[in-house]
């Protein structure tokens, strides 16, 4: 995962650590490199406030073990 | 910053390149493929070169979905974005790529409706607040990006917006993969491999490269600690004669992938009998497209598109940095009449890309300056 921004978003290796710090139905709201934004969780889900996501063009991709 | 200054530091990465160095055979040179554009770009954003010995060879592999997109899709692309009804909504970093007819960033400057999205979703959303527009969003990238596509395409159905659609690009990292180990004349030692992209599909995609082809695979995250790690990891299954598919990225890579994300995939796209690659040319089951099922939000099946196959230009040697045959120093318009102000050719102008990589990170030549260590 990398935290710079100027990366390709296309390619997918731009793809962001971020917390989770409010839970929707099928979305989230994380914390990512000091923002925030909702990030669809259908592929992670169910998640928890404090989890720690790998997230990439609006969707998290998966739950990282840190 | 918390979770990357842990993967940046500097002592460590002297000791890791302390290991390489005990591990490398003076004067026996080892080509180690980085598969994927975001592994070139850290691995020079970051100096990795020089803290290895000269014996190992980066080779940059075709792991740039902006780079390998042919001219003509672009084109295709294009003409959508022209059309009248039509809102085209992609990542920014396919403005600039150049078809025959240009690129979409100067579509737009000619009055077509070309908007930069973050995600799909954001797309679907433009959908939803403008329904007298025709939204189509360029779908483009490997299995990484692909889930976003899918995901969006399933909300598109559940909730019925019909003035959303997918002109779909999406392309697979392992037929690429055959493809260069099947090319004559190319000497590779071992891959790092994609470390987002085997997220979604698993390490056990790889399996096929030590089984058919015997060279090592290490599935590698992107931070300079990362990649030295697994130029431990590859010279030590070289050194110890081992040719497995290891896993530098334990904290997110799974065997097995997101099956989630699979199953999305596979609900939503089906492989393509074959597609164009930049430099690589046409590939068998390579590429993505809309299932039947999903139609009605298939932008190829909704609209008519030219389709026509554009070469690229003479002068540009794209193909020949994509499968590794030569450095983007190598390539004679490369730093003269491409830059990234005014590229050529793919490799340029993604951020990702090879040439930009060298050219952003002063790569100009063949000369190196290694740190001591």
């Amino acid at each position: 995962m990398s935290l710079d921004l100027d990366h390709c978003i296309t390619c997918g290796d731009s793809a962001e650590l971020a917390i989770v710090v409010a839970v929707g139905e099928a979305d989230a709201t994380v914390e990512l490199a000091g923002r925030r934004e909702q990030v669809a969780v259908e592929l992670v889900a169910p998640v928890s406030v404090g989890d720690r996501l790998l997230c990439h063009a609006g969707i998290a991709l998966e739950k990282v073990a840190l | 910053m918390k979770y990357v200054t842990e993967f940046r530091s500097g002592a460590l990465a002297q000791k890791l390149a302390r290991e390489i160095a005990a591990l490398v055979e003076p004067g026996r040179e080892v080509k180690i493929m980085e598969v994927c554009g975001g592994h070139t770009h850290a691995i020079y954003k970051h100096g990795v070169e020089d803290l290895v010995p000269a014996e190992v060879d980066f080779v940059h592999g075709p792991g740039c979905p902006v780079c390998v997109i042919p001219m003509g899709r672009v084109d295709d692309a294009i003409a959508l974005a022209e059309r009248p009804e039509v809102v085209f909504t992609t990542f920014g970093d396919m403005m600039r790529v150049p078809g025959a007819r240009g690129s979409l960033l100067e579509a737009k400057a000619r009055g077509a409706d070309v908007r930069m999205v973050y995600s799909p979703l954001d797309a679907l959303e433009l959908a939803r607040r403008t329904p007298d527009r025709q939204i189509v969003f360029f779908g483009i990238g490997f299995e990484t990006t692909a889930p976003a596509t899918a995901i969006t395409l399933l909300r598109a159905r559940a909730d019925g917006i019909r003035n959303f659609s997918v002109f779909c690009n999406h392309v697979t990292i392992a037929p690429p993969l055959r493809a260069i180990l099947d090319s004559p004349g190319l000497r590779l030692d071992a891959f790092i491999a994609p470390g987002h992209v085997s997220t979604v599909i698993g390490t056990r995609v790889y399996d096929f490269i030590v089984e058919e082809y015997a060279k090592p695979v290490v599935v590698t995250a992107f931070e300079p600690l990362d990649i030295l790690q697994a130029v431990v990891m590859t010279l030590r299954q070289l050194r110890e004669g081992r040719c497995e598919v290891e896993n530098q990225y334990t904290r997110v890579v799974r065997r097995d992938g997101n099956p989630r994300a699979l199953a999305a995939l596979e609900e939503t796209m089906e492989l393509r009998e074959t597609f164009e690659w930049r430099g690589l040319g046409w590939i068998e089951r390579s590429a993505l497209r809309l299932r039947h099922e999903l139609a009605d939000w298939d932008a190829e099946r909704r609209f008519e598109l030219p389709g026509r196959r554009i070469a690229d230009p003479k002068a540009c040697q794209c193909g020949e940095v994509l499968i590794g045959a030569i450095k983007p120093w190598e390539c004679r318009v490369f730093g003269t009449a491409c830059t990234p102000e005014r590229p050529i050719g793919t490799c340029m102008v993604s951020s990702e890309g090879a040439c930009a990589a060298y050219y952003n990170y002063g790569r100009l030549a063949r000369r190196r300056e290694r740190v001591p260590v």
